[in-house]
């Protein structure tokens, strides 16, 4: 219990204000009573904690591995020094310009690396670095190859002059403190901001993400070139404190050592970062023995970290870090619940479905189904499994391209429109099992759920500008709303991976409310719910209904479905068989002999 | 045809039966955790590391071999039950086994530097001189190249075999296709799993071997680029077939070779991992590997 305590009063600390201003004050002018060669390794302590931000944003958050940040760390420090060095570029330029070069070459990789996944994207992070490796060895005249580039106005050789003002190592690395400080107030506000929250979400499921109108692809894009511009910039503040550059400084090594420090850190974790690069950092300057075996270390570090201590020295010593800025939460606070979201809709069309077929390879999983589902009414979609049921909710919800056929909503032609655009046309599911982020609270995943409707920029949820709050705290005055309505307001600053099955699956459920659905459709929401729980399911449909939703429907459950739906579509092998109300299908012989007659034995037996 | 290209030719088809069986050996594992040993280089660099030094050491060559071969077979061993089990039983995607297959890869290689220096030591010449050649078509050919070439080839068909004709090959299928219901079936998962692993490091111990017959030295650091070539091989040809390994190790040999020749050996290993992510974006399943369907 105590170790808790502790790890609450840490957290707090850490992330109070003062605690970092101050941290930050007494470094500031601390610095001067310190000797030369601390302040040079206080400098590489903070050029390393802005590299590590890079592996924590691309890795940590938007889940997507890197092994060859080596290449954009080089990218920035051979960017600045030659344009410092070859075309007297002032520094105050320069490094801008290596930050802006490296997140080029990060939108760049983007769009081959956004295409792989797991070991593909590693291979390729790893062919890419190689790459550029090989570049930088071979580009004599332009890199110096492998004699290596000297001569880059740099602090420590007392040759850097920014803005034609001489600058020593302490003046140096003072600057590059107020860098790095920048970088982390920016990366925290960006954390805790719709952009935090979407990198999360593609990172858990690219799937579930695009199902409330996150598109996998533009946000991946973002995560890379975020990335790029902080390593390029820890690049470019490396080459200025040391003056020379090799290709060899840029080789798989470096790349491995972010690596190292950002999962001993605890990757998603930002003060985890800036203590793991601080101990990186100094023990081989420190210890010998660890210089020594700096290598073997990190393999072995790599080997084992991940499985002994998953969320590194974040996880050891602070609580989890939380994904909503606290200044939106208490500006709710005032607001209280806004059920405005609730509210029925004027106007609003059907989801139709035109002879949809949908064929893998030989097998065909839709033929020609038809089906309409009317707004402010409840379409059941049953028949046994296999049947094509999520099949054609995939297909409707743009997972899949129809191999023929017509998806209209709203008078709208949505067919083979990707996922996050059919979730923009307010089409939102659910899914078979629960989707969610597991280490989100269940109000940041309903939150998640307005994303679409968060329309404020990047750059004003990197500064936490007022606008962007107010937008923040009157969707959070939604997600009370909803809140309350599926009866989660006591755990909703639980983490979900604590709760119950079907808590979490009334959370999806709410999740999908938020994002202002026309049309909703859900993939079996009562399986695996206890009695109660499917009583205030049936009730949240009910107002579904009433705000006038187009409702699709997935279920087994015939006594759950009987009370609630006014049609029903039955599928077999792909085919509507059936289409009418229940109890029609109920006498229905084909019905009997595809589905019920099935259950009946069961039943009986 | 001038002596240039052929000789060209001749060592692009050689290193490229050499890619082609690290491919192989990536293989193995994939088709049965989805996993790949990144630390395979080093596996390869330290069996021929290993029978360096077991041979200098007076023990004769064919027996430096086989321990060497050893030593890696139950480093294999150790992959699977330290690395790559706890790493999936963890969850969380590929990140967990990718970074431990890493890390141990960096420790046998920061070890072989600690013990055997970081310097190229001279490989022995196992098969034949760098200096023996016959004539094929009035143009000399080594026979190493010949020895290695017939060696790869002839180790990937086997496998082919193996994997094709016997109970064991298809338990391996049944494997790859679903664990799980593979377990359920009595197929001792496990026990494959763990094989495969084993007969992944042989064929990365015989494929680092090959090459530092070829190249004549070895290093600590020698192994990675290779298995990334190796990597760039199995892509190519696709991922899990071997005989798309064979082709793609074939083709990544020429490829490099032939642009090492006429446009700058510096470029040789650029273009190969060019080549690399230009498929993975372009055709992930590779050129004879077909797309898999994938349920969402």
């Amino acid at each position: 219990m105590s170790g808790r305590r502790l790890r609450g009063a840490l957290s707090r600390l850490v992330a109070h204000p003062a605690f970092f201003l101050a941290l930050v004050a007494t470094l500031l002018v601390g610095c001067r009573w310190l000797s030369g060669g601390t302040v040079q390794i206080l400098t590489f302590v903070l050029i390393a904690v802005i590299f590590a931000q890079s592996i924590n944003l691309l890795t940590g958050l938007a889940g997507q591995i890197s092994l060859g940040h080596a290449g954009f760390f080089g990218i920035g420090a051979y960017c600045s020094g030659i344009l410092a060095k070859a075309h007297g570029v002032d520094v105050a330029l320069s490094v801008p310009a290596a930050a802006l070069l490296a997140a080029v070459a990060g939108w760049l990789l983007s769009f081959p690396a956004g295409r792989v996944r797991d070991v593909y994207l590693a291979m390729m992070t790893l062919g890419f670095g190689m790459i550029f490796y090989e570049i930088v060895r071979e580009w004599n005249d332009v890199t110096g190859g492998t004699m290596g580039f000297p001569g880059v106005p740099s602090a420590a050789l007392r040759t850097l002059s920014i803005l034609g003002l001489p600058v020593d190592g302490v003046t140096y690395f003072q600057i590059v403190l107020l860098v790095t400080a920048l970088v982390l107030v920016l990366m925290r506000n960006l954390t805790q901001s719709r952009i935090g929250r979407a990198l999360f979400a593609i990172h858990v499921s690219e799937v579930a993400a695009g199902s409330i109108g996150i598109p996998a692809g533009a946000t991946k894009q973002l995560a890379y070139t975020l990335s790029g511009a902080l390593a390029g910039l820890a690049g470019a503040l490396y080459a200025h404190l040391v003056g020379y550059l090799g290709p060899e400084s840029f080789a798989l090594p470096r790349s491995i050592e972010v690596l190292v420090i950002s999962i001993v850190g605890g990757l998603g974790s930002i003060a985890g970062q800036v203590l793991s690069a601080t101990l990186f950092t100094f023990l081989p300057e420190r210890l010998q023995v660890f210089a020594e075996y700096q290598f073997i270390a990190y393999g072995i570090i790599l080997t084992f970290s991940l499985v002994v201590l998953p969320k590194g020295i974040a996880g050891l010593l602070l609580e989890p870090p939380r994904f909503i800025k606290p200044r939106a939460l208490k500006r709710t606070a005032v607001f209280g619940p806004d059920p405005s979201v609730l509210q029925r809709e004027a106007g609003g069309g059907s989801l139709e479905v035109e002879a949809v077929t949908m064929r893998f390879g030989g097998l065909v999983a839709l033929d020609e189904v038809s089906l309409r589902v009317e707004p402010g009414r409840i379409t059941a979609l049953v028949g046994p499994n296999g049947s094509g049921k999520s099949t054609l909710v995939n297909v409707v919800c743009g997972l899949y391209r129809p191999s023929a056929g017509r998806i209209a909503f709203e008078g709208r032609d949505v067919t083979g429109l990707s996922d996050h655009r059919i979730a923009l046309a307010r089409i939102v599911r659910t899914f078979q099992d629960p989707r969610l982020v597991p280490h989100f609270t269940v109000r940041e995943n309903l939150l998640l759920g307005a994303h679409r409707l968060l329309r404020h920029s990047g750059v004003a949820a990197a500064l936490a500008l007022p606008s962007a709050l107010e937008e923040e705290a009157r969707q959070l005055a939604a997600v009370e709303a909803v809140l309350a309505l599926t009866d989660l307001t006591a755990v909703a600053d639980r983490t979900v991976s604590t709760l119950p099955y079907g808590t979490r699956r009334m959370a999806e459920v709410g999740r999908a409310l938020l994002a202002q659905p026309r049309a909703i459709l859900l993939d079996e929401p009562a399986a695996g719910l206890s009695e109660a729980e499917m009583e205030r399911l049936a009730q949240v449909i009910r107002d579904m209904k009433a705000m006038g939703l187009a409702i699709l429907l997935i279920d087994h459950h015939m006594d759950f479905l009987a009370e609630l739906v006014d049609d029903v579509v039955v599928l077999d092998s792909g085919r509507v068989i059936y289409r009418g109300d229940i109890s029609g299908m109920r006498r229905d012989p084909g019905v009997i002999a595809a589905y019920l007659g099935d259950e009946a034995v069961h039943a009986h037996a | 045809m001038d002596d240039f290209f052929f000789s060209l030719v001749l060592a692009g088809i050689s290193v490229g039966s050499v890619y082609a069986l690290i491919a192989l050996g990536l293989n193995l594992t994939f088709w049965t955790t989805r996993t790949l040993n990144f630390g395979q280089g080093s596996l390869m660099m330290l069996c021929a590391v290993l029978t360096v030094f077991l041979s200098s050491q007076g023990l004769a060559m064919m027996l430096a071999v086989i321990g060497s071969l050893l030593v890696v077979a139950a480093l294999g061993m150790f992959v699977e039950r330290f690395a790559i089990r706890p790493a999936l039983a963890a969850g969380g995607g590929s990140m967990g086994w990718v970074v431990s297959t890493l890390g141990f890869g960096i420790v046998l290689q920061g070890v072989a530097a600690k013990y055997f220096g970081s310097q190229a030591m001279a490989f022995p010449e196992v098969l034949f001189t760098a200096q023996d050649y016959v004539t094929v078509f009035g143009q000399h050919v080594s026979l190493q190249y010949l020895v290695v070439l017939a060696l790869s080839v002839s180790l990937i068909l086997l496998l082919e075999l193996f994997v094709r004709k016997t109970v064991w090959g298809q338990a391996v299928h049944a494997v790859s296709h679903d664990p799980e219901l593979a377990l359920v079936q009595g197929i001792p998962v496990r026990l494959i799993v763990l094989g495969s692993f084993i007969a992944s490091s042989l064929l990365a111990g015989v494929a680092g071997i090959l090459s530092a017959q070829i190249g004549g030295t070895v290093d600590p650091a020698f192994g990675f680029d290779l298995v990334l070539l190796g990597f760039v091989a199995g892509v190519l040809g696709g991922m899990g077939t071997s005989l798309g390994a064979l082709a793609g190790g074939l083709a990544v040999g020429l490829i490099s070779k032939l642009v090492g020749g006429y446009i700058s050996t510096a470029a040789e290993h650029a273009i190969a991992f060019a080549l690399l992510m230009a498929m993975l974006a372009l055709r992930p399943q590779g050129l004879l590997g077909r797309p898999e369907v994938s349920k969402a």
